[in-house]
């Protein structure tokens, strides 16, 4: 019983780090960013060439790899996304095609190979008889500071507060004096930045390789159907709920039925209640 | 005059033009096997090129292509390679027989890695009537139509790896001479990932082992996504197990090494793990693997006296320790080299014949034949390829244990179980 509230716990931090920053970027631009999991694999792999190839420590490495990812953020949200913002359709092409190039950029220039992420923390913990990684409860540590940290970022900042008013009204916004695109730059690079923390946190109990970009934008996906697109607390909340029900369903019934529950939970979401849980309207 | 002219000569016309045809047709069928057997040897890979195990195969085989051409090719003519991506996917790995039998017209086909794929790929190689020889997937279900369907299915051979019927057989000697001999272990748990070959495997695994007196206490299948195996060794623990017999391959080897590691998992591994064959496994996870004990087909031992040499060679070439498709690639280059020698002709029905006859000996071990056009494995008395079961160790070096005639090291537990 403890054990999987301390599994469950793990695994829905990252998989918040990951809905989180999908969802904010959605919520204030309404941009669906299928490039989303890309930042996850490409944090995780600019902390590999980082540790294993230039030889830097561990943290400066992981700082800088985070740093990196949100610069490529914002870069694409400036050069390829930008221009196409008003199709939501065209956006959604685009950002699948940054996906696949990332893809294929990181099979060209790692092979196919797997690739290892050195853990900040290599020891084991017990607590009440249960052992547990270290990675692991850093990684539920790290999701919980880091998302802390957005959430009053946004609620008692200047900055937080045109994030805020953007995603409820951008026209309103604008007409305030409120810069709207240097707002979708920065949240796009700190949606960036929180996908390659997640990378970063769980390549070493993980594995790093070029599609491992796929499952987390199934699962941030999955989360926000069901949280509701754009609503940040309907994504943590929704985080653990699949967490959760994941590792439930692991130890009751089998691991191999675990992969069918994210896909499940969207199918049922967009059936029952598209808008979501705190979604305040259906976004498709 | 005119009436029987013109009565006789349509017909003598027609008759001329149907023996015109006819011997048109003779010529072009006599000069069709001409231009056949004159030209390079085409080798056709049909492999996934994107991983290890494909670009191994590559590599493999272009050494001994360079080494027979070097030596004046095979019947005088020079051996080529073209290559054609199968990937991991049935379709596309249909679509790579089709381009390199109809297109490339390839005389030969070197590869394989999916038993998927390789099923799938099946009747279309029969319909093309070229010989394939497998160096990659393990099914038994690949070559069952051999004998069963000779005319359509002869083509089909497997060079390597053992089939899973025979790895089955083999990893129940592993429980029952060494985990329970040796270790002194019965309970057992067979953990094993969703593929083809694993649920081939599996219940041939545990009938065997509880047959051989192991207490099969688990058997847990997960899907080959799985990013969490926490639930699983939980259920493991849970189930009274005491040694946690494996059958791995695909992606999740790196994480269930990983995760083993890192959660201290109080209970030893062994058996099959395709990935923990290659060379770097254990340096590109950290060290984790240390104290895994995992079936390799070669490892660089004398198993014969090509193992050491091809070792060092893919190594010189490379700069990458070579894994399992590399040594069938290798071999059944030769095999096929010698076959098309001793048939000289490159006619498939005629080299069948002679690769019936193959007593070769290649990296793993003396490669033979048996009736299903199967790698027979080895035993006591005969030197075929068998299972050699190393474990990784401090400095991610590997050791082998069992067979005890080929043990380099003791076993010894990770150092967080106390035995």
């Amino acid at each position: 019983m403890l054990e999987i509230l301390i599994v469950g716990a793990v695994s829905s931090a990252i998989y918040a780090m990951l809905a989180v920053g999908f969802t904010l970027i959605f919520g204030v631009a309404r941009v669906l960013n299928l490039a989303h999991g890309s930042f996850y694999a490409l944090g995780a792999y600019g902390a590999y060439v980082l540790t294993s190839q230039l030889k830097l420590p561990l943290l400066p490495a992981a700082l800088l790899s985070v740093a990196l990812v949100a610069l490529v953020g914002v870069v694409i949200e400036r050069v390829f996304i930008r221009p196409m913002r008003k199709s939501q359709l065209a956006v959604l092409m685009i950002t699948l095609a940054v996906a696949l190039v990332v893809e294929q950029a990181l099979f060209l220039t790692f092979g196919s190979e797997y690739r290892n992420v050195p853990a900040f923390i290599d020891s084991k913990f017990t607590i009440g008889g249960v052992n547990v990684a270290g990675a692991r409860l850093l990684a539920l540590g790290v999701g919980i500071v880091v998302i802390g940290a957005l959430w009053l970022f946004i609620q008692r900042t200047r900055y937080g507060s045109a994030i805020l008013a953007i995603s409820q009204d951008p026209q309103a916004a604008q007409y305030m004096g409120i810069p709207s695109d240097r707002v979708f730059s920065v949240v796009m690079g700190i949606s960036a930045a929180l996908a390659a923390t997640a990378g970063i946190l769980a390549g070493p109990f993980l594995t790093v390789q070029p599609t491992m970009w796929l499952l987390p934008i199934v699962k941030a996906f999955a989360i926000v159907v069901v949280g509701g697109l754009g609503s940040i607390p309907g994504s943590i909340l929704a985080a653990l709920m699949l967490g959760y029900a994941e590792t439930i369903v692991g130890y009751t019934i089998s691991t191999s039925w675990t992969e069918i529950v994210s896909v499940l939970a969207t199918l049922l979401m967009l059936m029952l209640r598209p808008a979501g849980i705190f979604g305040r309207r259906a976004a498709f | 005059m005119n009436l029987q002219g013109s009565e006789t000569s349509p017909t003598v016309r027609l008759a001329r033009r149907a023996w015109l045809g006819a011997a048109c047709a003779a010529l072009a069928l006599s000069a069709a096997p001409a231009f056949a057997q004159s030209g390079p040897i085409r080798i056709g890979v049909p492999t996934a090129m994107q991983l290890q195990v494909g670009r191994d195969t590559q590599d493999a085989i272009k050494m001994a292509i360079d080494d027979l051409n070097a030596k004046g090719g095979v019947l005088g003519r020079k051996l080529e390679m073209v290559v054609a991506d199968e990937t991991e996917n049935p379709e596309t790995g249909i679509s790579a027989i089709k381009k390199l039998t109809a297109d490339e017209k390839v005389d030969v086909l070197i590869g394989g890695y999916t038993s998927g794929v390789t099923l799938a790929q099946l009747p279309h190689i029969s319909a093309a009537k070229t010989i394939y020889l497998n160096v990659g997937s393990a099914s038994p279900a690949t070559n069952a139509k051999v004998k069963t369907d000779y005319d359509n299915y002869k083509y089909i051979f497997r060079v390597g790896p053992l089939n899973a019927a025979l790895q089955a057989r083999q990893m129940t000697g592993f429980i029952s001479t060494f985990v329970k001999g040796e270790l002194g272990i019965s309970k057992i748990a067979i953990v094993g990932e969703n593929a083809k070959w694993v649920q081939d495997l599996v219940p041939l695994l545990k009938k065997g082992a509880t047959e051989a007196g192991a207490d099969v206490r688990t058997v847990e299948f997960f899907d080959a996504q799985t990013s969490d195996f926490s639930p699983l060794f939980s259920k493991v623990k849970d189930s009274g197990a005491q040694y946690m017999v494996v059958v791995l391959s695909h992606a999740s080897s790196d994480i269930f090494a990983k995760q083993w590691h890192d959660s201290r998992f109080p209970m030893a591994y062994g058996g099959i793990d395709v990935k923990s064959m290659d060379g770097d496994f254990c340096e590109r996870i950290g060290g984790k693997a240390v104290g895994e004990l995992a079936a390799n087909f070669a490892v660089r031992a004398p198993l014969t006296p090509k193992t050491v040499p091809f070792f060092d060679e893919f190594k010189k070439r490379t700069n990458r320790s070579p894994v399992y498709t590399a040594f069938g690639a290798n071999d059944a280059v030769y095999i096929y080299a010698e076959a098309v020698t001793r048939a000289k002709t490159t006619n498939p029905d005629a080299v069948i014949k002679e690769l019936e006859k193959t007593s070769y000996v290649g990296i793993p071990g003396t490669i033979e034949f048996d009736e299903n056009h199967d790698v027979k494995p080895g035993s006591a008395t005969y030197k075929g390829p068998a299972l050699l079961f190393a474990q990784w160790r401090d400095g991610c070096k590997r050791e082998v244990i069992v067979p005890k005639t080929m043990r380099t090291a003791d076993f010894v537990y990770p150092s967080w179980i106390k035995p």
